[in-house]
């Protein structure tokens, strides 16, 4: 009776013995737990470790394989890039030092190297093309254009997956690229400004029809005359759409086509 | 310019292959002035780049604008969309200006002055011909020979060179060029010209 009811001073010890009890076991279980769980994560990094030796190279050149282990990864919970941003912050160890990198250690750093490198291509890409395209690309062209290179044989063969990746590996820079979604398509957004919602509807219009007038946004759209010339308006002050004025009506176009441009 | 090193280095005399015309030729707003200045900018660097092309591609020299805006090169029938005569001088206006001045790097230069009705289109300029001028000569071993123009622009050992049908005016001016920098000699009479490289 009196155990359970606690009644009496003698409950006080008995209550603090039973936590206490509680407590251990609890530390414990935690701890064989944890030294599972450390085995486990030993026996797969090290599994993970021979993998991605074994199958580096492939890993490197082939893009649906590297997706592939990518995704692996992610679905595992280790992000490479997570990893490279590890580094960042433990930068102040010296490189040399060994490196609290996952993936340094297991590719050599050339994981991180290849999306470093993607990322440089892309922001080359990004800065060349501005002034024709207002600094909206979309990721499918990129991908493509990375994939031609410049100069013969600089070519990168490479997925979206790894340009979105490279693309979020320069988020710690600050450099304002994003990736922005309209209607179906991903686009990086090299200059930092945000799209309204008109804005985006009509780059959506445009997507799917070639191109726009203002007219037709009013159709379409039910949107006042004032209304859809603003938004064009503003597309066009922007960069983000061409005009062509030898129409019947004023037609807007996105320059999303042009990057196939061989000149 | 990227476009020079893209096509090739050899013309083969009497071919008459299509032109390949950039996507950006079937972009109908290609053909309008676009009023946001850094697309502007853009659309004049594709222009100039594409006229280069087009006129490397047809070996001509001197642009009549007049015949260009009814030619495929600045009217597009299958979209119907042209470059007016204006737009076209405003073009070949941007690409005579040096790019320190913002324009397209001295690639056009009117040969009527005001008129602004013939350009040189400088797909090579003549500080280029001169260059491969003379690497002619070294490679086929002519230093110190005496060659009359004629030769060089017509004659059957410069065939195989870019500069073969050349107009002669821009010859003379390459010429020139090779001339203050003591490369060659030119002498003789208009028309009868002859000239010696060292």
């Amino acid at each position: 009776m009196s155990t359970r009811r606690g009644v009496g001073l003698g409950a006080f010890a008995n209550r603090n013995q039973a936590t206490q009890s509680y407590a251990s076991h609890g530390a414990n279980l935690r701890s064989t737990h944890l030294s599972s769980l450390q085995t486990q994560l030993a026996v797969f990094q090290s599994l993970l470790h021979t993998f991605a030796l074994e199958h580096s190279s492939t890993i490197k050149s082939n893009p649906t394989f590297r997706a592939e282990f990518a995704r692996m990864c992610n679905a595992i919970g280790v992000d490479p890039l997570a990893a490279s941003n590890i580094k960042g912050k433990n930068g102040r160890r010296g490189l040399g030092e060994g490196g609290g990198n996952f993936w340094t250690q297991i590719l050599g750093g050339d994981m991180n190297d290849f999306y470093f490198e993607v990322a440089v291509r892309v922001v080359e890409l990004c800065r060349e093309t501005r002034s024709e395209n207002g600094g909206l690309i979309g990721v499918e062209e990129c991908r493509k254009r990375v994939g031609k290179g410049k100069a013969i044989g600089s070519g990168l063969e490479v997925t979206e997956d790894d340009i979105l990746r490279a693309v979020k590996s320069l988020e710690p820079l600050g450099s304002g690229f994003s990736i922005v979604r309209v209607g179906q398509k991903q686009y990086i957004r090299s200059i930092p400004k945000e799209l309204n919602t008109d804005q985006a509807t009509v780059l959506e219009v445009i997507q799917i029809l070639g191109y726009v007038s203002v007219s037709m946004l009013q159709l379409n759209l039910n949107w006042e005359k004032a209304r859809s010339q603003t938004v064009i308006d503003d597309l066009l002050a922007d960069g983000l759409v061409w005009v062509d004025a030898q129409a019947e009506e004023k037609e807007y176009w996105s320059p999303a086509n042009l990057l196939d441009d061989s000149f | 310019m990227a476009s020079a090193s893209q096509l090739p280095t050899i013309p083969v005399p009497g071919t008459t292959t299509p032109f390949q015309f950039p996507p950006t030729y079937s972009f109908p707003p290609f053909f309008t002035p676009q009023p946001n200045s850094s697309t502007r900018l853009s659309q004049l660097q594709k222009w100039s780049s594409l006229i280069q092309s087009w006129c490397r591609h047809h070996r001509v020299y001197r642009l009549s604008l007049i015949e260009a805006v009814e030619s495929p090169l600045f009217h597009n029938a299958a979209l119907r969309k042209r470059i007016s005569l204006s737009e076209a001088r405003a073009i070949l206006d941007w690409m005579a200006r040096g790019e320190e001045e913002g324009g397209g790097g001295k690639r056009s230069e009117w040969i009527d002055g005001g008129n602004k009705t013939m350009a040189w289109i400088w797909w090579r300029r003549p500080e280029e011909w001169a260059g491969i001028i003379m690497d002619w000569v070294e490679g086929t071993g002519q230093k110190n020979m005496v060659l009359t123009v004629y030769e060089l622009v017509e004659g059957e050992g410069t065939m195989s060179q870019e500069f073969h049908g050349m107009d002669s005016d821009i010859m003379l001016k390459s010429l020139t060029i090779l001339v203050k920098r003591g490369k060659a000699q030119v002498f003789g009479s208009e028309g009868q010209e002859g000239v010696k490289f060292f």
